[in-house]
């Protein structure tokens, strides 16, 4: 029995039955499960466990989106605009995720090979909404340089969005569990807030959560993976810097004419470090001010030692960083804006989907029937399809995953976790969803050419 | 008569011309038949053989050359010579300005003489004066990138065709190493012959002290050659040597800038260098370079070994070839996108194929930066895709001892 009672996704499915006998003997216990009243989780032989008990259910709902980053919004504001009751579950008290609160400003990849625009729909539209926003957005359609956005600004037209769409959205609540009915299937999801542990209860679960808890929980088979975790800062102060000669830049227009002098062109020593006196992150729409990436250490970000860890060294790096970037002449009045709130974690669980996306795909310019969107070409990546397939588990029913935690190899993962793509694959697995509850369907028997054919009217990009 | 005489030497010579054109175009399917085009002619194989202390197969089509040669008074040059053919019709409608120079010197047995004591030394030194050589460097022409390295492979070919053009057969009668190496074969045979084998040098000092001179010349041309090639080696940081070139001191002399290995590169990275890289000793000479938009030096290739008529690159198997240390790859922290923060980029090291660049974080700097390990061969594929304009955060320097 406290094996049972220990196993937190199991519990949480049996939940919502009726009492079971197991507890009868324990009269506290049972008028807790029937008053609703909290019971604390308890010290027996040494061990912790907690009792069995009643979930009160929050909401009901067709489509429940587990996360309001890129994927979470754009697919529930997909659900909304095709009629679909939708709710929106946020772990953070803003939207926009690592785009926001990660402060990962730079949108890429959006490009092709050719510096043509592949990634469109509800991605663009959000961008539109920050053109017409003083200090929104930098540099737009000026390929190969990517755009460049201020998190405030997203933060705004994301909650904006979700006051004037309709959409139910509860934010500082963080999905911690899947709600499985007797074959399985995914039936809504269980959350913790101030409000206490709660259910909502859904059709279609699409698991925007990062790093795919819902769809973990729920028995989905994936892939767990390790990979550098940093923490993005804001620099302010920066721009005089912005010119200097011989500093490296992607962007042409940046790049000085003429002969580069001093950084860049000496030979560079082998087997020690140069100094970090470079010219340190990039333009944001905030004048004179700079993200600056963090790549970080590797480490589990399904391990909440090492998240802390992260947390507390990251914060004391970036300081120091800063203050030795004061020591360069110009840069002396640098200073530390923010850290971001969120870790930079790029990867954690990687769902085994009804098609995995391989590197062989990506390299050999796969085309997929089912494709949904592309992703634009990243450093010697050409640009990609993206099945959806990659987005259906493999065997559990009733969710659908998007954003990062898609199925996908790694190295590929490692492009579709990027902001743009998270867009893509959101808006396409809220379209099936809201496809699922119009058709009666299961996720992975969608019309495809429906789902396309809507997806193309929506104004995004299939090739 | 004269007439009758003169059609099959003309049809002789157009086959041949076709035959060098087929031969080292290449549209033979046999990628090295280059190799032995320049290998055909004696000065070639001779001075490079003596320069390289080593031989290969090409010598045998060498030696009948220069017996037939020593035999009939230049008949490589008035059957053979696809570079004789073309100047003889230069000439042909040219303006014949011979008066000047039909008093000359034969300076093309000297510049022989003097360029065989240079390869005892081992430096040839005008090796590069070969007509065949001159002859296929322009055929590298669909290779070349820029404006620069089109002239520079179509300059020996093109002074040659406008020289002849305005004085008449100077280069062939006078200058060509080739046929001053034809008339010494001549004269020794004849010499050895008829049995007056002091005659050749006696009594003719005019001759005697060019011939001393001309070798003085090659031996201290070569070994200044070579010390200047030393201390290239030792100082540049940015001259890249396509794979399987012999050490800089010699190279300068063993290439002959017949450009077949800027002709057979398929990622279009070796240029012929305008002097910059490797200064007045290594003009013409090839060097590699990455640019962006083009390829690197891939691990499925080793053709630019292969088609060296001189063995200045040393024909390496492909498993070899990929071993051979080109450069070494150097990253700048103060332009490279990750280090700097500015982009989650890892290019370069999901470019590399030889698993030599890892993006490492440093715990005591607190920035990660590509970390390039020992199986680094310089192959450039992270500099051809690192993104950072105008000066590539990741480059291949010059390899220098630890």
């Amino acid at each position: 029995m406290r094996r049972s009672l220990a196993a937190g996704g199991l519990f949480a499915a049996g939940s919502l039955m009726p009492v079971s006998s197991a507890l009868a003997g324990q009269a506290t216990e049972k008028s807790a499960v029937q008053t609703g009243a909290h019971v604390p989780a308890t010290l027996v032989d040494g061990k912790v466990v907690q009792p069995r008990r009643e979930l009160p259910v929050l909401q009901k709902t067709s489509v429940l989106v587990v996360g309001g980053g890129p994927a979470g919004t754009a697919a529930a504001f997909t659900v909304k605009r095709m009629g679909v009751d939708v709710t929106l579950v946020e772990r953070y008290g803003y939207l926009g995720g690592l785009a926001t609160g990660g402060l990962v400003l730079g949108i890429f990849p959006l490009y092709d090979r050719s510096n043509k625009q592949v990634i469109f729909g509800i991605g663009e539209e959000l961008m539109k909404k920050l053109d017409v926003l003083k200090y929104g957005i930098i540099d737009r359609g000026k390929a190969p340089t990517y755009p460049t956005i201020d998190a405030e600004a997203f933060k705004f037209v994301l909650a904006d969005m979700v006051l004037d769409s309709g959409v139910t959205a509860y934010l500082d609540c963080w999905g911690v569990d899947a709600i499985v009915d007797a074959k399985g299937a995914v039936k809504g999801a269980v959350f913790e807030s101030k409000s206490g542990r709660q259910a909502i209860l859904a059709d279609i679960v699409i698991d925007c959560s990062g790093d795919g808890d819902i769809y973990a929980a729920a028995g989905a088979a994936f892939e767990k993976v390790k990979t550098n975790i940093g923490l993005i800062s804001r620099i302010g102060n920066i721009d005089e810097v912005d010119m200097a000669p011989g500093r490296g830049s992607e962007d042409p227009s940046k790049a000085q004419t003429g002969k580069p002098g001093g950084t860049g062109d000496a030979r560079p020593s082998k087997g020690r470090v140069n100094d970090f006196n470079g010219h340190a992150g990039n333009s944001t729409p905030a004048p004179h001010m700079n993200w600056l990436n963090m790549r970080g250490p590797v480490g589990d970000a399904l391990d909440v030692s090492d998240l802390t860890s992260m947390e507390l060294k990251h914060r004391r790096g970036t300081w120091s960083n800063v203050e030795k970037l004061r020591q360069k002449q110009g840069d002396e009045q640098v200073y530390l804006a923010e850290t971001a709130p969120q870790l930079g974690v790029r990867l954690s669980r990687l769902l085994d989907g009804v098609q995995k996306l391989t590197v062989q795909d990506i390299r050999g310019g796969a085309k997929f029937k089912d494709v949904i969107g592309y992703s634009g070409a990243y450093a010697n990546a050409p640009e990609f399809q993206i099945p959806y397939g990659s987005l259906v588990p493999a065997k559990v029913e009733n969710v659908l995953a998007a954003g990062r935690c898609i199925s996908a190899e790694f190295d590929v993962a490692d492009i579709t976790r990027l902001i743009p793509v998270c867009w893509v694959t959101g808006q396409a697995a809220g379209v099936a969803a809201a496809l699922c509850i119009q058709d009666k369907c299961k996720p992975r028997n969608v019309n495809v050419t429906k789902l396309q054919d809507i997806l193309h009217r929506q104004g995004a990009y299939l090739g | 008569m004269t007439l009758l005489r003169r059609v099959p030497r003309r049809l002789i010579q157009l086959t041949c011309f076709v035959g060098a054109v087929v031969l080292v175009w290449p549209v033979l399917p046999w990628a090295i038949a280059p190799r032995f085009f320049q290998q055909v002619s004696p000065f070639v194989t001779l001075s490079s053989s003596i320069a390289a202390r080593s031989i290969g197969v090409g010598a045998v089509f060498a030696l009948v050359v220069a017996v037939v040669s020593s035999f009939k008074k230049r008949w490589f040059c008035l059957y053979l010579c696809p570079t004789g053919f073309l100047l003889e019709n230069a000439n042909h409608v040219g303006l014949r300005k011979t008066s000047w120079w039909s008093k000359c010197p034969p300076v093309g047995r000297y510049v022989a003489i003097l360029t065989l004591v240079g390869s005892v030394v081992g430096y040839p030194v005008l090796l590069w004066m070969d007509p065949l050589c001159i002859f296929s460097s322009p055929f590298a022409m669909n290779k070349a990138t820029n404006p620069v390295s089109v002239f520079l492979v179509c300059l020996g070919l093109g002074v040659l065709v406008g020289a002849t053009f305005i004085f008449g057969m100077l280069w062939c009668v006078r200058i060509c190493p080739l046929s001053g190496l034809q008339d010494m074969l001549y004269a020794t045979r004849k010499a050895l012959w008829t049995r007056m084998a002091a005659s050749a040098s006696s009594g003719r000092f005019n001759v005697a002290r060019r011939v001393f001179f001309a070798g003085a010349g090659g031996a201290v041309l070569a070994l200044w050659a070579r010390r200047a090639g030393a201390a290239r080696q030792r100082n540049s940081d940015t001259l890249l040597r396509p794979p399987g070139a012999v050490p800089e001191d010699r190279f300068g002399g063993l290439c002959i800038r017949c450009n077949n290995c800027v002709h057979a590169c398929p990622s279009k990275i070796i240029h012929p260098d305008t002097g910059h890289e490797a200064g007045l000793a290594g003009f013409g000479a090839p060097v590699v370079k990455f640019d962006r938009d083009y390829q690197y030096c891939l691990e499925t290739c080793n053709s630019c070994t292969q088609v060296c008529p001189t063995g200045a690159l040393t024909a390496l198997p492909l498993a070899q070839k990929n071993k051979y240390i080109l450069g070494e790859a150097l990253v700048d922290n103060n332009v490279c996108l990750t280090a700097l923060g500015k982009k989650e980029c890892n290019a370069c090291e999901h470019a590399c194929p030889y698993d030599a660049v890892k993006i490492t974080w440093d715990e005591d700097q607190y920035i990660a930066y590509p970390a390039v390990n020992d199986k680094c061969i310089g192959c450039g594929a992270c500099e051809v895709v690192c993104p950072t304009t105008p000066v590539r955060a990741i480059r291949v320097w010059t390899q220098k001892p630890a």
